[in-house]
């Protein structure tokens, strides 16, 4: 049972068994950790009202050893309810995170889906960005860039060239990269806080990284036959503490000491940087010791969305447009894959029915600057079309697929991207390719590794605590030689600030979590919202019944969560009087409650009415709505708002053909022309809405903000944050803080 | 995840059933129907466990339920108000019962005794995580008329079925509980 986490599964077979001296063990996660107290709600009006109960009840005649039973009995089966009650939390927890997660991604798609259209009617664009230089290229409808292992490598632009400031205390390093200058980085990158690299630098790293690349094959091929074992990490994420565990424990990379990183190096985290250059640098300075797999999230366009430009942005300013150039000349030259000892295969995503790794072998895979754009086709006629769009998919297959417990191979609808493939796929590709294993990537796990497929397919996935602290560990494979199955290895970086909790309060900690990200959501529909509520209460009563309010929530959210249990949680129950308000509360010693008082303010404010009604269970939908207002986190992994602004800025770069800044009045009309036929009528009304200034053209804050004013108006004011909130959030929030 | 046509109670069910259902396939490990039943509110005994997966396991794969002989069994038991939990004034005399002298609270090493050697033993993995919360870290005790509350959780589940068979006569509940103030005070402290 892999899915079951966390030390579940452990077993009810024991209490199947007729003895009643058998351990009943249930399937939850008790944490061995001791800790002192957790939370002591108030008692309230509870025990005062038991208390006044008691006498109504007179003991009963029984011998003592029988009511000591009997009451020890009493007390373990409501505590086993109450920890049952923990677990269950802890699970929809990991779906609302893996939900929003994946809904993300979704929208990504659609947005990529769209601006391909765009690029298949405007081909001049294509034409056009192939060979202009200019700034972020898969941001703009640049068509893929044509194989030419020729081609040089990128000079190292001016503004990179910029010498080393005296106040600058990071690491020195020379080029070519040498043993001691990984040392210095490692110990720069060790600090407490890290110390950022002189951009000059980054870009030499980068630089001489995309020329090493580029001489490697598309697949890797790792062995054992000098090296204790091979070692595979999964997602990193911008979490260099795991990177650093990994080392310490693991060893620094070396030819007898190899790893694989299979992906997801960048975005989310907050050292997408110092992670990715670490990688290269022991890629450069340590021959033969790294293996480095492209993973969905090496590609620009997942970055804009994800954090990773955001990221380089922050932290290199004006050198970020020539940096991000440079990366994506890295993200195209990272090999798709590796093969350990002939027998495993490490790649990102996983495998479809089509995947072949022949076919992987040979194809030209620098084309594919940014994945989420299909091959715009420089083959004349339909034929080549095809060939290219088969190609991309076997690359495209490999990065972004997911595992599935069926037989088969269908689209990967939870992603919008990839496929899931089923035990049968996987045992007819191993056979296929006479491998026996397949490591992959690309889902975050509760145990940091999950196996799957009878043990073939393996899930390795390095970054702990990604959804939030305690949520996850993090896990490598290492394959050593004669050995079957790989020894998965786990750990968690912040494993020191997390020991001290109860399962109570990290469960605690990570649903807090879980519901900011998910009010979050709803804050940002909330006018859709509204209408959800009204279109089901044509009375006007202000009342749903429990069924409506889900089918409003899953509505407006799109997200497939068990609403029933969410209710009680986002939505708490009335306060109805002063004694049974202060009885409530789950408890949780472990803070993080992102509950902030106003929130409880507006609770009590609007409690009038409604409070007779419990027993035919009907939710006050204004209580909802308020809620979430007030509950709206300023800044979740998933910004709506800055997704807003960085899909705005993306769009405003497919319209601006030319990259002058400035959208023509001819532009706008030829994407006017296709967002009509594209998109549903309202959206097609927004953009007319935009006012050209009379000037015929539109920079981009001119743009930002007349998307602003239309949303505005749209939303009744909830979005009214889009840019001010978000730029001034730029300038404030160094993730290095 | 609404189920066309399932009331209230069943859609309830399904709810926490999915969240148990790895695969995806209607279908939970016959070693988490413990958990199961336990989070949706009900305090079953082991031989009530034992008797239920008896019942629902699948015959054909061993180990495994469907979400189809779940919910089937428990509409039933919740229909008939089975596995309802002891009321909150029970479990305070519960607790009143290990404490003869009337102290007010129990002692840590008295507890772990109790909870591991009485009436269906716990493991010691149990008995930490119980400890780590219902211990005053001051005292080394457990507080006990504090820590009911962290273990209460609402009726709702046969709340719902009174829904559900509105019209059916009511049958007589096995112990009712008919103080209003009580039971909204109750209500609201639902650690759920």
């Amino acid at each position: 049972m892999p899915g079951a986490g966390g030390g579940g599964g452990g077993g009810l077979c024991g209490c199947v068994r007729r003895k009643e001296a058998t351990p009943p063990r249930d399937a939850h996660a008790a944490s061995s950790g001791g800790g002192g107290g957790g939370g002591k709600p108030p008692s309230g009006g509870l025990l005062a009202l038991l208390r006044g109960r008691r006498a109504r009840h007179p003991e009963p005649s029984m011998p003592k050893a029988e009511r000591t039973m009997k009451a020890a009995l009493l007390i373990q089966r409501w505590y086993r309810r109450s920890l049952a009650r923990m677990e269950v939390r802890r699970r929809y927890t990991w779906t609302i995170f893996q939900e929003i997660e994946y809904a993300g991604e979704q929208d990504q798609m659609k947005l990529y889906n769209f601006f391909n259209a765009l690029l298949t009617h405007i081909p001049a664009a294509a034409a056009a960005s192939a060979h202009a230089q200019t700034p972020p290229a898969s941001a703009g409808p640049d068509a893929q860039r044509a194989p030419s292992a020729a081609e040089e490598p990128p000079d190292i632009p001016e503004e990179l060239q910029s010498p080393v400031e005296p106040g600058y205390k990071g690491a020195h390093l020379g080029s070519p990269l040498t043993r001691d200058d990984l040392d210095r980085l490692l110990d720069s990158f060790r600090r407490k806080k890290p110390v950022r690299l002189h951009a000059r630098y980054v870009a030499s790293v980068l630089r001489d990284a995309a020329a090493h690349l580029r001489t490697l094959p598309n697949l890797n091929e790792a062995s054992t036959a000098h090296a204790r074992h091979v070692t595979v990490c999964g997602d990193l994420h911008g979490h260099l503490d795991d990177l650093l565990v990994i080392f310490h424990k693991n060893g620094l990379p070396s030819a007898e000491n190899p790893y694989v990183f299979n992906g997801d190096f960048v975005d989310r985290g907050r050292h997408g940087m110092e992670v990715f250059l670490l990688l290269l640098a022991c890629l450069l300075a340590l021959p033969g010791g790294v293996f480095l797999n492209r993973g969905n999230h090496e590609d620009l366009v997942m970055n804009m969305r994800y954090g990773f430009v955001r990221e380089v942005r922050l932290k290199y300013k004006r050198q970020a447009d020539a940096l991000l150039r440079l990366l994506e000349e890295v993200y195209r030259w990272l090999p798709l894959g590796t093969v350990v000892d002939g027998r495993a295969l490490a790649v990102h995503g996983g495998v479809s029915e089509t995947t072949d790794l022949t076919w992987l072998k040979t194809l030209p895979r620098s084309k594919y600057v940014s994945l989420l754009r299909p091959p715009v086709s420089a083959t004349e006629g339909l034929g080549g079309e095809l060939v290219d769009k088969m190609e991309w998919k076997q690359v495209f297959d490999v990065l972004w697929s997911d595992p599935q417990p069926g037989a088969g191979c269908v689209p990967n609808k939870l992603r919008g991207a990839g496929v899931c493939f089923g035990p049968d796929v996987s045992e007819a590709f191993l056979r296929r390719h006479g491998l026996q294993l397949l490591l992959r990537s690309h889902e975050c796990k509760p145990l940091g590794f999950e196996l799957a497929h009878g043990g073939k397919v393996m899930t390795v996935f390095s970054a702990s605590d990604y959804y939030e602290l305690g949520s996850n560990k993090g896990a490598y494979a290492t394959l050593a030689p004669g050995e079957a199955a790989p020894h998965f290895v786990q750990f968690q970086a912040g494993a020191a600030r997390a020991r001290h909790l109860t399962f109570r309060q990290r469960v605690d900690l990570v649903e807090a979590a879980a519901l900011r990200e998910l009010r979050a959501q709803v804050a940002a529909r909330r006018a859709a919202l509204e209408d959800a509520f009204r279109k089901r209460d044509p009375d006007g009563a202000g009342t749903v019944t429990v069924a409506e309010w889900c089918a409003a929530m899953e509505e407006v959210t799109r997200l497939r969560l068990p609403w029933r249990l969410l209710l009680e949680r986002l939505v708490p129950p009335r306060k109805t009087s002063a004694d049974s308000a202060s009885s409530g509360g789950s408890g949780s010693g472990g803070g993080g409650g992102g509950r902030r008082g106003s929130a409880a303010t507006a609770a009590t404010a609007s409690s009038s009415g409604g409070s007779g009604k419990r027993g035919s269970r009907r939710v006050a939908y204004q209580d909802t709505i308020t809620e979430l207002a007030e509950g709206a986190p300023q800044k979740t992994v998933t910004d709506t708002l800055y997704r807003n602004k960085e899909s705005l800025q993306a769009a405003f770069r497919v319209i601006d053909k030319d990259h002058s800044g400035y959208i023509t009045a001819e532009e706008f009309e030829e994407a006017l022309t296709l967002l009509g036929e594209q998109l549903p009528g309202a959206a097609a009304d927004l953009c007319r809405s935009l006012d050209m200034n009379k000037d015929g053209a539109v920079d981009l804050n001119e743009f930002l903000e007349a998307f602003r004013l239309v949303q505005l108006a749209a939303a009744g004011g909830a979005t009214d944050a889009l840019d001010a909130d978000d730029l001034e959030d730029d300038a404030a929030d160094s993730p290095d803080e | 995840m609404a189920e066309e046509g399932k009331n209230e109670l069943e859609k309830r069910i399904i709810e926490v059933f999915d969240a148990f259902d790895h695969a995806g396939e209607k279908t939970v490990d016959v070693r988490e129907v413990g958990t199961l039943i336990r989070s949706l509110g009900c305090c079953p005994s082991e031989l009530d466990l034992q008797e239920i997966i008896a019942e629902v396991e699948d015959k054909e794969a061993s180990g495994s339920v469907t979400l189809e002989k779940f919910l089937q069994c428990m509409v039933r038991l919740v229909e008939e108000n089975k596995l309802q939990p002891a009321e909150p004034e029970e479990l305070l005399k519960a607790f009143q019962m290990l404490d003869p002298e009337k102290r007010g609270y129990i002692t840590k090493e008295e507890m772990t005794k109790y909870m591991l050697e009485e009436g269906e033993p716990f493991t010691q993995e149990e008995v930490d995580e119980m400890m780590g919360v219902a211990v005053d870290s001051e005292t080394g005790n457990i507080p006990y008329e504090y820590y009911i509350n962290q273990l209460m959780v609402s009726k709702e589940l046969y709340q719902l079925k009174r829904d559900a068979v509105e019209k059916v006569e009511a049958r007589p509940s096995r112990k009712s509980f008919r103080d209003p103030l009580l039971r909204r005070s109750i209500q609201g402290s639902g650690t759920f």
